[in-house]
């Protein structure tokens, strides 16, 4: 186990060096310049080459990597390009939105994923597996954008439940009310994806062997499906879940712009449109990080579900 | 039973209570929500974003200022300077400070020196995006604590514009930037304004106090709130709730007509407007002959634009110069909407069957719909447009390297002539040069007359000229207007702002010391 995590650090130390080495030259070869989206659409070629200079930006690659490197290993970050505040400060005040609305809506995902894939597979072409095929594919076709702003207009403005201004704070109240209808926005969708990944992995194992021999033995159907066969069945969904949670990082940027909540994905595409290089390297270093953690968990979460896993 | 009704109506009575307490509190705190998810660097020299300028000039005072509300230069009135002279040359500039202006948080008093720092820093090419403006300064001075005076290497048409409360004319207070240095500067900036700054959290919101040691006095509202709410969707939801109390709005007209409908709100469509012009670069074939130039600008109609954008929200272009800039052309020779004539020109230019030109474009919707239009009927006099769609800020930097034949740009400057002539149509502006501002299509007609009217001491004579540049610009096809965008703005009713909203040359509402809920 030890030598398994001390291996899998390893590789992430290569794989966030690559990451980064990758952003730091793809960010610098994309069109579009820092410089004049600082200085706006009135600066004089003069100015703006005075502030590329002042930004570094003129300096050779190679001496602009370097810097950039050496920085990351001694822990500095740097300040935005545009801004001038501190990315890493920038990028702390945002992560832990980000973190809650992502386990918040993993948390009603799987609560609403997982028996909805258990019930449909069990009741395979029935009308209730019907209506949870149509409802998880409806789920998963839903442009995130469409449905919060359906949910804004139902809780916010006719039942006046919920802010529309999700980005509140102050008390656990205020907490409650503006995390809820995000993290229902973005657990609906990953519901979606739960679901489907449990029905067909439970279809899978209610096939097996062992589930007649334990029908067979006279265990109860109950125990059957939720002991013997979802414990098999969760590997896959694990599986999934590990791997959706890194994109969601990202892919909330939808949500959090509905909701007008801060996070690390519209954070990333601020950065991008105003080519804030420096704010782009610090995002990377930590959306790696997240990624190579959750990659870690899920495996870790394997050995948990299914004892005869061993991590290696 | 009993003692359960009176439980409710003690419950009932103390709802009541509360709000008929919290209905006759006044409001202090204003909300506003604006269309972008950050402000940007927040230095008054180097912001030059519509959501930064909104943001800033509530903390920043310049020496004078337009009177709020209105857009013209001839509205100028006193600010933080309470008189001014210039020679008869127009060369030397005295201004004479009020005496008492406090910076905010205890940074002491304004005096000559935090101006000539300011007005130094804006012209400094590392410390601001506006330095080019300054060009003609020859120095700044402080002949006394309270008097600054500026003298000029050449008469500039405005140089009100240059220290008024806009852009460089921003004044900040030195000791801040001697104390916090530049970078510490752009997390807390420190001016003389209204409101002064208290808090910013990124992709929420930033939050200004009142300075109640401002020289006009003490302000009414006691805070506020300027939320980024970059969804347009989310915007209006939140103030259709109650969340926001001032917006800016979708530059179209179905939110303009949707928005005007809901009760206790004032839809306020308010200069400067954007204008919307089609630069042609006349280096490149076909563009190169002008009938090729006038073909495509008799193709378009500018009537036909302003009905897709909205008749309450935009108004058709009639000169090179917008509408309300002091030099501005009401009549010029613009060539109107013939297609058979456009046809014919081709034909004429040796393209009977039709031209296929190029433009780079960004992927911002409002512009792009602009752009699909006018590629619509520009097709139907044989005129294909190909568009490239890119991302905004690649936009920028490819239009400046001179990589498209045709360019949109839509944008508002300072109100008098000199600048949009300059910046768009002289040739030290052209794009590819060192001192390239934003000349697209490489015109160079009309150099000496927006020279001469630079240095001009004359008003009249000054306007004269540029409208000879305008005729001359105009008839050379350089470039084509096609329609001016007004912004677009909501608030409640309840919300005085102290004067009536008309323009903001900083492109949002100006808040003063008597703007104040009236409930």
């Amino acid at each position: 186990m030890t030598a398994f995590v001390v291996k899998r650090l390893g590789f992430a130390l290569v794989t966030l060096w690559a990451v980064l080495t990758l952003v730091f030259f793809i960010v610098r070869v994309l069109p579009g310049d820092p410089a004049q989206v600082i200085l706006g659409d009135q600066a004089t070629a003069g100015a703006i080459e005075a502030m590329r200079a002042r930004l570094g930006l003129d300096r050779p690659l190679a001496v602009q990597y370097a810097e950039f490197l050496f920085g990351v290993l001694r822990g500095e970050w740097g300040v935005s390009l545009v801004t001038g505040r501190p990315v890493l400060v920038e990028v702390m005040s945002v992560l832990p939105w980000t973190i809650e609305l992502t386990v918040a809506a993993l948390v009603i995902g799987a609560l609403i994923g997982i028996p909805l894939g258990v019930w449909a597979a069990t009741n395979r072409n029935r009308l209730i597996d019907y209506v949870t095929r149509l409802a998880s594919l409806l789920g998963l076709s839903f442009p995130a954008f469409v449905s919060g702003i359906l949910l804004l207009i139902f809780f916010g403005i006719q039942l006046r439940w919920f802010p529309v201004i999700s980005a509140q704070s102050g008390s656990l109240s205020a907490w409650f009310l503006s995390l809820a209808l995000p993290a229902l926005n973005l657990g609906l969708i990953m519901a979606a994806y739960i679901t489907r990944v449990t029905r067909s992995a439970m279809l899978e194992v209610l096939q097996e062997d062992y589930v007649r021999t334990a029908r067979a033995k006279g265990v109860p159907w109950r125990a059957v499906v939720w002991r013997h066969a979802l414990r098999n069945a969760l590997i896959p969904v694990i599986t999934v879940v590990g791997l959706y949670l890194g994109v969601l990082i990202g892919n909330s940027v939808l949500t959090e712009i509905v909701f007008n909540r801060p996070g690390l994905g519209k954070l990333i595409v601020g950065a991008l449109n105003q080519r804030d290089y420096t704010m782009l390297q610090g995002m990377m270093v930590i959306y790696t990080l997240v990624v190579i953690v959750v990659n870690l968990l899920t495996d870790l979460a394997y050995g948990a579900a299914d004892p005869r896993v061993k991590l290696k | 039973m009993q003692k359960r009704w009176m439980i409710t109506a003690a419950l009932a009575a103390a709802v009541g209570l509360g709000t008929a307490t919290a209905a006759s509190a006044q409001q202090t705190t204003l909300r506003v929500g604006i269309a972008s998810a950050d402000a940007g660097v927040l230095d008054p020299h180097l912001n030059s974003t519509t959501p930064g300028r909104g943001f800033l000039q509530w903390i920043f005072s310049g020496l004078v200022r337009i009177k709020p509300g209105e857009l013209s230069p001839e509205f100028m009135e006193p600010d933080l300077a309470e008189r001014w002279e210039s020679s008869a040359d127009g060369t030397v500039w005295t201004f004479h400070l009020r005496r008492g202006v406090q910076c905010h948080h205890n940074f002491g008093e304004f005096t000559a020196e935090d101006a000539v720092f300011s007005l130094n820093r804006a012209a400094t090419r590392e410390t601001s995006a506006f330095s080019s403006d300054y060009v003609a300064f020859r120095s700044v001075e402080a002949v006394d604590r309270y008097t600054v005076r500026i003298t000029l290497r050449n008469p500039i048409p405005s140089l009100l514009g240059a220290v008024m409360n806009y852009a460089g004319g921003f004044m900040v207070c030195k000791a801040a930037v001697d104390q916090m240095g530049n970078e510490g500067f752009r997390r807390r900036p420190i001016g003389t304004g209204p409101f002064a700054f208290a808090e910013y959290v990124p992709q929420q919101f930033g939050r200004l106090v009142a300075h109640d040691q401002y020289f006009r006095g003490r302000p009414q509202l006691r805070e506020v709130l300027y939320r980024f709410v970059p969804s347009d969707a989310a915007r209006d939801l939140a103030f259709q709730a109650g969340e926001i109390d001032m917006i800016y709005g979708r530059q179209d007209q179905s939110w303009f007509t949707r928005t005007q409908q809901l009760p206790n709100v004032r839809v306020v469509a308010m200069q400067p407007a954007e204008m919307s012009v089609i630069h042609l670069n006349m280096t490149m074939p076909p563009l190169n002959d002008i009938r090729v130039r006038q073909a495509i600008a008799h193709a378009v109609s500018r009537e036909q634009i302003v009905q897709l954008r909205g008749q309450s929200t935009s108004v058709a272009a009639r000169s090179v110069v917008p509408a309300g800039y002091l030099g501005h052309h009401e009549n010029a020779p613009l060539l109107p909407f013939n297609q058979q004539r456009a046809r014919q020109l081709l034909t004429e230019a040796g393209h009977p069957n039709g031209i296929t030109i190029r433009a780079i474009h960004t992927t911002l919707p409002g512009m792009m719909s602009v752009m699909e239009a006018l590629q619509a009927q520009l097709r139907r006099s044989n005129i294909n447009l190909e568009i490239t769609p890119v991302e905004h800020a690649t936009f920028h930097q490819q239009i400046r390297q001179n990589l498209s034949q045709v360019v949109h740009f839509q944008s508002a400057r300072f109100p008098v002539a000199d600048v949009y002539l300059t910046q768009f149509f002289h040739s030290r502006s052209i794009v590819g040069t060192p001192t390239a501002v934003t000349n697209f299509s490489h015109c160079r007609v009309a150099d000496q007359e927006i020279d001469a009217a630079r240095s001009e001491t004359d008003p009249r004579r000054a306007v004269e000229l540029w409208r000879t540049a305008q005729e001359k610009i105009v008839n050379e096809v350089c470039a084509f207007p096609v329609f001016e965008q007004l912004q677009l703005w909501a608030y409640r009713t309840t919300l005085d702002l102290g004067y009536e909203l008309k323009a903001s040359l900083n492109l949002a509402p100006p808040l003063l010391h008597t703007t104040r809920f009236t409930r």
